[in-house]
């Protein structure tokens, strides 16, 4: 379960003395196992949503209860530092989460297939493998609820169809939260779907009801 | 074992994995495969410090109040650059690594003991060469009680490690900390004891002046580990001490709150 209730985050202005709400008054839910959407315009807060979520930042009122692990935002550099190499990246994760580096590094490979260049600095990567680099480190630890804020479609075809694979087939018993504008990939995927406006939210079940009131915004 | 001890020890374990993944990538971040490696840990500070040293002794007489020139220059300018490092690197280090914070088992405390710990043992690391070498050509004497230079140095660093510790924490709340930092790191010079000794502080000032000035204490206790009866040192380990540990408690619980106050782009 991952409880939100009553959650409020300001912002300050840089240039007056006041605040920016970004979000106000948020309450809402998420049982294990179920497929979250979140629906909103540009500047709607989803980002924001995501990072409270994910614990990085602190909400200004309000809780976050999390009876689950959450991750990280899937395919966020989350610190991967451009003069490590692929391997040290990976090593860094390993270490931190307490896997093992041999096993961490089996799946990189597999998944990302990044080859030999998993041994040089990832400033040397192509934006493709540095995002193809990012997810398989995400998907190698393993959570009960993944995070995931817009990037889903990384990498060409082939490499989108296995992320899709590895979250919505092999981790369908996860949660997982998916900030979005792709109402087919919401449609095929999510069982519910929050719809932020102004710093709002509304739950909804009906996900043709919620990307059509999302449409309209 | 209680299950509190249990949870206390677990805590304890993720933190030890934390700091110790975050200082391997603060090494490799920071020095690379290429060049000197790990080596240029020790070799940067002597790169500051020699040149410094090599003018100062070019332009001042040997002996000073009866002391030597060189080793009183080095006791003074090492726990300057153990100052800088320690601190400076604090500024703002935050904000620079926030991406790691997205991680939630790295707290902001995790950050600064894996940063700014391996930033003050690669200092307490060039202390040891730079005093090796200097000792080697002959610049330098072997110190009339060791063990109290090398506490003097520990308490150095523990002093600096708080002053971080604030900065840190204090220059991701007011954007003026990073404007102000520049000419208190200078100003820190007189303050801390760099180029005088307690003793020559007017005796009715003295008590006021030790009461609020930790880094003196400190350089006290190198240089009277360094040249013995050959000066009168006024330090108090007590009284440092404890307003050390006063310090570290302060800085502790404004990290406690650090996270609140962390604005990612």
């Amino acid at each position: 379960m991952i409880r939100v209730s009553e959650v409020c985050k300001d912002y300050h202005s840089e240039t007056r003395h006041q605040f920016h709400r970004v979000l106000s008054n948020i309450s809402f839910t998420v049982a294990p196992g179920e497929k979250l959407a979140v629906l909103g315009r540009n500047g709607a807060g989803k980002s924001t949503l995501v990072r409270l979520l994910s614990g990085v930042e602190l909400p200004t009122e309000g809780s976050i209860e999390r009876e689950m692990s959450v991750s990280w935002p899937v395919g966020l550099t989350g610190g991967v530092g451009p003069s490590m190499t692929g391997n040290d990246n990976i090593r860094f994760i390993a270490r931190i989460y307490n896997k093992p580096f041999q096993d961490v590094r089996d799946y990189v490979e597999d998944f990302a297939q990044l080859g030999k260049f998993l041994s040089e600095p990832v400033r040397t990567y192509s934006a493709g493998m540095r995002a193809r680099l990012n997810f398989a480190l995400s998907f190698a630890v393993d959570f009960d609820c993944y995070l995931i804020d817009e990037v889903i479609a990384v990498g060409d075809q082939r490499f989108q169809k296995r992320s899709y694979e590895e979250l919505f087939e092999k981790r369908a018993d996860r949660t997982l939260i998916l900030s979005s504008h792709v109402p087919d990939v919401v449609r095929s995927y999510c069982s519910g779907a929050l719809v932020l406006h102004r710093g709002r939210a509304k739950m909804f079940d009906d996900l043709d009801l919620a990307i059509a009131i999302y449409n309209e915004l | 074992m209680t299950l509190a001890a249990r949870e206390l020890w677990r805590d304890f374990t993720v933190q030890r994995q934390v700091v110790g993944g975050i200082i391997m990538r603060e090494l490799m971040g920071k020095w690379g495969r290429r060049n000197l490696g790990f080596a240029w840990l020790f070799c940067e500070p002597l790169v500051f410090a020699f040149p410094v040293i090599a003018v100062w002794s070019a332009v001042r007489a040997p002996y000073e109040h009866g002391l030597p020139m060189v080793a009183f220059i080095w006791t003074g300018y090492m726990p300057i650059l153990i100052f800088r490092h320690v601190t400076g690197g604090a500024l703002g280090s935050l904000r620079a690594a926030a991406a790691l914070l997205y991680h939630r088992r790295i707290t902001p405390l995790d950050l600064f003991i894996g940063r700014q710990g391996t930033e003050a043992l690669a200092n307490l690391g060039s202390v040891a060469v730079s005093f090796a070498v200097l000792y080697t050509i002959g610049a330098i004497e072997w110190p009339y009680n060791y063990s109290l230079m090398m506490l003097g140095f520990l308490y150095t660093v523990w002093w600096c490690l708080c002053v971080a510790m604030i900065v840190q924490v204090l220059s991701e709340r007011y954007e003026i900390v990073f404007h102000i930092w520049p000419p208190i790191s200078y100003l820190y010079l007189f303050y801390a004891g760099f180029l005088y000794l307690a003793d020559w502080i007017p005796s009715k000032w003295r008590p006021i002046v030790m009461a609020i000035d930790p880094p003196l204490h400190c350089y006290e206790m190198v240089r009277s580990g360094l040249f013995g009866y050959r000066m009168h040192a006024h330090y108090d380990i007590p009284y440092l001490s404890f307003m050390l540990v006063l310090l570290t408690v302060f800085g502790l619980l404004l990290m406690r709150d650090a996270r609140r106050h962390i604005e990612l782009e």
